[in-house]
């Protein structure tokens, strides 16, 4: 494991979550201890500040999440915390998604990063601080959905929201990282494959580290993801978790109001981001007409027409097919490995949520079922170097 | 005489849904959604409790047979040799195992077989194979949904 090339803050990431293993349970923060926290960090920055209304935010499944008011000369601001708990179900640098968001200003709808905390020198773990943006990630009324998988929006805020949705990704996928380089981020340009090796190194390492229990076609679909990497065309800065229940909307306009959570960007391949916006996981089946529509906004093909019409990039649907298989196989890391080590370990501020959560993995087997049975098995290109 | 598990956990289920619950503070959102949380899955667990060993059973049989079919169909150099070898003496511990153990045990010993063949299986083995896994799975996968979707998260 040591020896697969990965970005340097992803080979820390492994480390890290190696390094934790045998560190003692975490649990959730209390509120007073953030007041306390947050009022020794403000005595710090903003001398003259004062902090109030610390509020945990529900939903999500990877951080700690935190509102609060700083007042100052009279004038309150709204900001939002976010911590790493010791273990989460992504593991992520608060620093990598801090300098996105700030290049993202402006371009797109993004929270305000104000502060971060990457070495947990004043916070008990990695943190950062955010303005508060308005807006809902589901329309009231929708129930309750685990980690805002498969809310459905219907008609009416589809059609707000579904040209938003394409043209910010777009605009995420124009960034141009080479006259504007983000801080942290390395460029995956040593060969064609490069981009599809580093992403798959990453996951695979939190597989191993992580003690997936493996199944035969678990194993079958990763042996096809190394044997068969895309080249990649064009690299560009993706998102990483693109999909309903990642921005916030105003409910009255269906407006987008904020992109949220980056903290799995990278510069890659923009068909891992398709990919990962077509996953079933994150649609719904429409329960009037039993369509599937990704994210509740588009169906496959129209989703794809429409990147296509907006970008000027043309969809290659092989290279989409492996990101295909890649989002569902990184999905079973997700909840069958990484999730279900940190409620093992007790390193997570929700176990019960990330034991629940495994549920789903049997529809990332169902997944992979499909998604090979549309792959040609006798065919193998080169294993990369 | 004691209660037995199903009622005990129903008890479990009332005390956090009636007491619990209502007396959470409104703004204590993780707690209440972990209480619901922990709810649904005390449910869940009520509702296939009395199955599991049967499924667990059954899912092993499944496996051993993928395994046992693969060893029949397939062969190769040294490599592949050796993972056909991993996959007998994982089918043959079976009897000092619990059922759990020898699951992952036969699973792994498939998995060295599906990363031997590329290196040294026999003309056309590596796609046989993977032609058998996936057949394999289609039908193993539907029966491991059907069980998980009282979890809401599968369309099936």
């Amino acid at each position: 494991m040591q020896n697969r090339e990965m970005e340097t803050c992803y080979r820390k990431i492994l480390d890290r979550r190696q390094a934790s293993m045998d560190l003692p349970p975490y649990r959730a923060a209390l509120r007073e201890e953030i007041q306390d926290v947050l009022a020794k960090f403000f005595a710090i920055e903003r001398p003259d500040a004062e902090v109030s209304g610390v509020k945990r935010v529900g939903g999500g499944a990877s951080k700690e999440q935190f509102f609060f008011t700083l007042t100052q000369d009279g004038k309150s601001e709204q900001f939002l915390l976010r911590m790493d708990p010791r273990k989460a179900i992504t593991e992520t640098d608060r620093e990598r998604e801090f300098v996105l968001i700030k290049a993202m200003q402006g371009l797109v709808p993004a929270p305000e990063p104000v502060w971060v905390d990457n070495d947990a020198e004043h916070f008990p773990q990695p943190a950062a601080i955010m303005r508060v943006v308005s807006g809902v990630t589901k329309p009231s009324g929708a129930g309750v959905k685990v980690s805002g998988l498969g809310t459905y929006l219907g008609p009416n805020l589809r059609a707000k929201l579904r040209d938003q949705f394409v043209d910010h990704l777009v605009t995420i996928h124009a960034y141009d990282w080479r006259a504007k380089p983000l801080v942290g981020f390395e460029v995956p340009d040593g060969d064609p494959r490069q981009a599809a090796r580093w992403s798959y190194n990453y996951w695979r390492g939190m597989w191993d580290i992580d003690r997936g229990e493996t199944k035969p076609i678990f194993a079958l679909v990763d042996q096809w993801l190394r044997e068969n990497m895309p080249e990649t065309a064009e690299l560009v800065v993706t998102h990483g978790d693109y999909r309903t229940g990642n921005y916030l909307f105003e409910e009255d306009s269906g407006e987008i109001t904020a992109i949220l959570d980056w903290e799995l960007a990278r510069i890659g391949d923009f068909h891992e981001d398709l990919a990962w916006v077509l996953m079933q996981v994150f649609g719904t089946f429409d329960p009037e007409d039993k369509t599937f529509r990704a994210s509740d906004l588009f169906e496959r093909d129209e989703f794809i027409a429409e990147y296509e019409k907006r970008s000027g990039r043309t969809v290659n649907r092989a290279t989409l097919h492996y990101y295909d298989v890649m989002s569902s196989w990184k999905c079973y890391i997700i909840v069958a490995a990484d999730g279900l080590e940190a409620a093992r370990s007790q390193h997570n501020h929700q176990d019960v949520l990330l034991t629940f959560l495994a549920g789903a993995s049997a529809m990332f087997e169902g997944d992979f079922v499909r998604l090979m049975k549309q792959t040609d098995l006798t065919q193998r290109q080169e294993e990369p170097a | 005489m004691t209660p037995n598990v199903d009622e005990r956990l129903a008890s479990v289920v009332r005390s956090l849904t009636e007491v619990v619950l209502p007396h959470l503070p409104p703004d204590a959102s993780l707690a209440q959604e972990q209480v619901h949380l922990a709810i649904g899955h005390i449910q869940i667990i009520r509702a296939q409790f009395d199955q599991v060993p049967d499924f667990e059973r059954e899912e092993l049989d499944d496996y051993r047979d993928l395994a046992t079919a693969l060893r029949k169909s397939v062969s190769g150099g040294e490599k592949t040799s050796g993972a056909l070898q991993a996959i007998d003496v994982a089918l043959a511990n079976a009897g000092g195992l619990g059922v759990r153990d020898q699951r992952v045990a036969v699973n792994k010993a498939v998995e060295k077989l599906v990363d031997a063949l590329p290196l040294d299986g026999a003309e056309g083995a590596q796609g046989k194979a993977a032609q058998m896994i996936v057949d394999h799975a289609e039908h193993r996968t539907l029966k491991d949904r059907e069980w998980f979707v009282p979890f809401g998260f599968d369309t099936l």
